[in-house]
Parts: structure tokens; C-alpha cells; sequence
């Protein structure tokens, strides 16, 4: 019974060292809503083509599938990080973003500030309203066209 | 700006011609050629503590995080279309020495891994493993075109248009 119990408290203390471990490399995180679409963040940050709307779509949909970061251009020009999706940590190539590429969204979550970069935890998608950013007709179809 | 874009897109292909396993420019405005040691992290764990096992197994962004605690987005490797996930996993929580271009513009700062070597006595080797384990899913097809013929890109794309809104086609010419 004694040595149960020591393994118990060592196993605990195991337990809250790691916790603590996990804790310390935590940063804080902001509650934030974010309006805004969703691109592929590659040809977004390094502007190598036009990469917005309509005329990106295609491009958005082989690099999320090819499981480059996707982010949220919000209305406020800032660009943010997807990591998690209500509660879905899997972000790499995951069908269920590269579905919803280039699409208009309002997002409720927890945004963590890191070295320059905005990275979203989105805990509840509160709107889509699929792809609205018509921009084919001036841009074609980046890169290679048809 | 078509010289850039296609340096950029295809970046692989011209390094794949290089002898030295080192950073190539690519042409992006704000590259700057880096090879530094870091630990290998999954961004989400780093910053929230939820932290499964083998960083998520492939389906969490990876990044890289220096002795100064520094956390660096890895956002592509030398594949087309493709991210630095698949290169990063086999040293999940090691340290390696990544060699790229650092890239930071006014929206934000990112990583293009273009080679890598376990430390502390490991190989140099090229991050071109997104590539290689697609041609080996796809019955050793080269990757080279690998958006044109992804079962899951034309799933996508049958579904709802290169435009992304279903019925939506391009004019004809």
C-alpha cells in the first residue's frame, strides 16, 4: 500500500511536472473575431502572383492540398494563421479546408502572437459565405492561366 | 515579375542542378538565404501545450524553434505547391540544421526549407520528401505535375470550379 501510494504521488508529480512543462511554453492568447478570406498563405505573404478571390482559387486549393499553411486575410489587412478548426488540429491538407478555400468567413477564436506571426485557434466558424471575391475577370487564372 | 514567379514556383528544379547542398535565391522580395540549428516543434503544441504524439503525425504545421526561442513558420519546401511538413516529421522534437531562405515581407515572416541535416552528425539532404512520398502513394508517378493529376485536387476542383463556385467556368477563347 505504501509503495502504491509513492508511485501514485511519483506518478503525479511526473503528471504536473509535464503539465507545467506544457504550460510554460504557452503563450497568452487574445480572444478575437476575425472577418475575412481564406488563402493560401505562400502566394499571399511572398506576393509571387496575384493571390486573392476568384482568380487564386485553384492555385489555393493545390497548395492547401499540398499542405503549405492555410491563413485568414482578415478585414483588417493582417494575415492569420490557421492551426486548429473548431477543435481540429489536423490543418495539413485536411479536405475539409481545402474545401472552404478563398471563401468569405467571420470567425470567433484565440489568437497567439509569436515572432511576427498571427496564429488562430478558430473555435467556431460563425459565418461563410463561400467565395465571394470575384476577381477572375481582371486577374485570370493565376499562375499558368487555363 | 514572371521570372520571379516561376523561380519561385520552380525553385526545385533549378537547385536540383546545383552541387552543394545549399540555399538558392528564388527571387522573392525580402529572401534572405539562412542555415541555422533548431529544434524541430509542432506550432500548435509550442504555443497552446496541447501536444500529441510525433507532433501530430502530418496533419499539424511544423515549425522551427532556435536556442534563442525563436518560433519560425516553415511555410514551404523545394516541391511545387507543396509545404515542409513531410520534411520536418521524422525529427519532430530534434534538433536539425535547416537551410533555406528566410523571407519577410510587411505581411509577415516566413521559412522556404531547401535542405536539412539531423543534428548532430546527420545528412544533408534535399526537402523534397512531400514530393517523394506522393510519387510513392502514387504508384511512383513523377511529382513534377502533381496538381494535375492529385485524386484529391480533382475531387476538389470537379466539385466546385477552378473558381470555386460551382457552375462557374472560364470564358472561351
Amino acid at each position: 500500500m505504501k509503495r502504491a501510494s509513492f508511485f501514485h504521488a511519483l506518478a503525479l508529480a511526473i503528471g504536473l511536472s509535464v503539465t507545467a512543462t506544457a504550460a510554460s511554453a504557452a503563450a497568452p492568447a487574445k480572444r478575437v473575431q476575425v472577418t475575412g478570406e481564406i488563402i493560401d498563405t505562400w502566394c499571399y505573404v511572398t506576393e509571387i502572383m496575384y493571390a486573392e478571390g476568384t482568380a487564386h482559387h485553384q492555385c489555393a486549393v493545390w497548395c492547401a492540398v499540398g499542405g503549405i499553411p492555410v491563413s485568414i486575410l482578415g478585414s483588417d489587412g493582417k494575415v492569420y494563421v490557421i492551426l486548429k478548426v473548431e477543435g481540429d488540429a489536423d490543418t495539413v491538407a485536411n479536405p475539409k479546408i481545402v474545401k472552404i478555400q478563398t471563401h468569405k468567413v467571420s470567425v470567433d477564436g484565440d489568437l497567439y502572437e509569436r515572432d511576427g506571426v498571427n496564429y488562430l485557434i478558430v473555435s467556431q466558424v460563425a459565418d461563410d459565405k463561400g467565395v465571394v471575391n470575384l476577381t477572375h475577370e481582371e486577374y485570370g487564372i493565376q499562375p499558368f492561366g487555363k | 515579375m514572371k521570372r520571379t514567379l516561376f523561380t519561385a514556383l520552380l525553385g526545385a528544379g533549378l537547385i536540383a542542378g546545383a552541387a552543394a547542398m545549399a540555399a538558392e535565391e528564388w527571387g522573392i522580395d525580402g529572401e534572405k538565404k539562412a542555415r541555422f540549428k533548431a529544434k524541430v516543434v509542432d506550432i500548435a503544441c509550442e504555443l497552446t501545450g496541447d501536444c500529441p504524439a510525433n507532433c501530430g503525425a502530418g496533419k499539424r504545421q511544423l515549425g522551427l524553434l532556435t536556442g534563442e526561442g525563436k518560433l519560425i513558420l516553415v511555410a514551404k519546401n523545394q516541391d511545387i505547391f507543396a509545404g515542409g511538413v513531410e520534411d520536418l516529421l521524422p525529427f519532430c522534437g530534434k534538433e536539425i540544421t535547416a537551410d533555406g531562405l528566410m523571407i519577410t515581407t510587411p505581411h509577415m515572416p516566413l521559412f522556404a526549407l531547401q535542405f536539412k541535416k539531423p543534428e548532430p552528425d546527420g545528412k544533408w539532404s534535399r526537402a523534397n520528401w512531400w514530393g517523394k512520398n506522393w510519387s510513392k502513394a502514387n504508384g511512383g508517378k513523377k511529382s513534377g505535375q502533381w496538381f494535375k493529376s492529385d485524386a484529391r485536387v480533382l475531387k476538389e476542383l470537379k466539385a466546385r470550379g477552378v473558381f470555386g463556385i460551382p457552375g462557374l467556368k472560364p470564358p472561351k477563347e
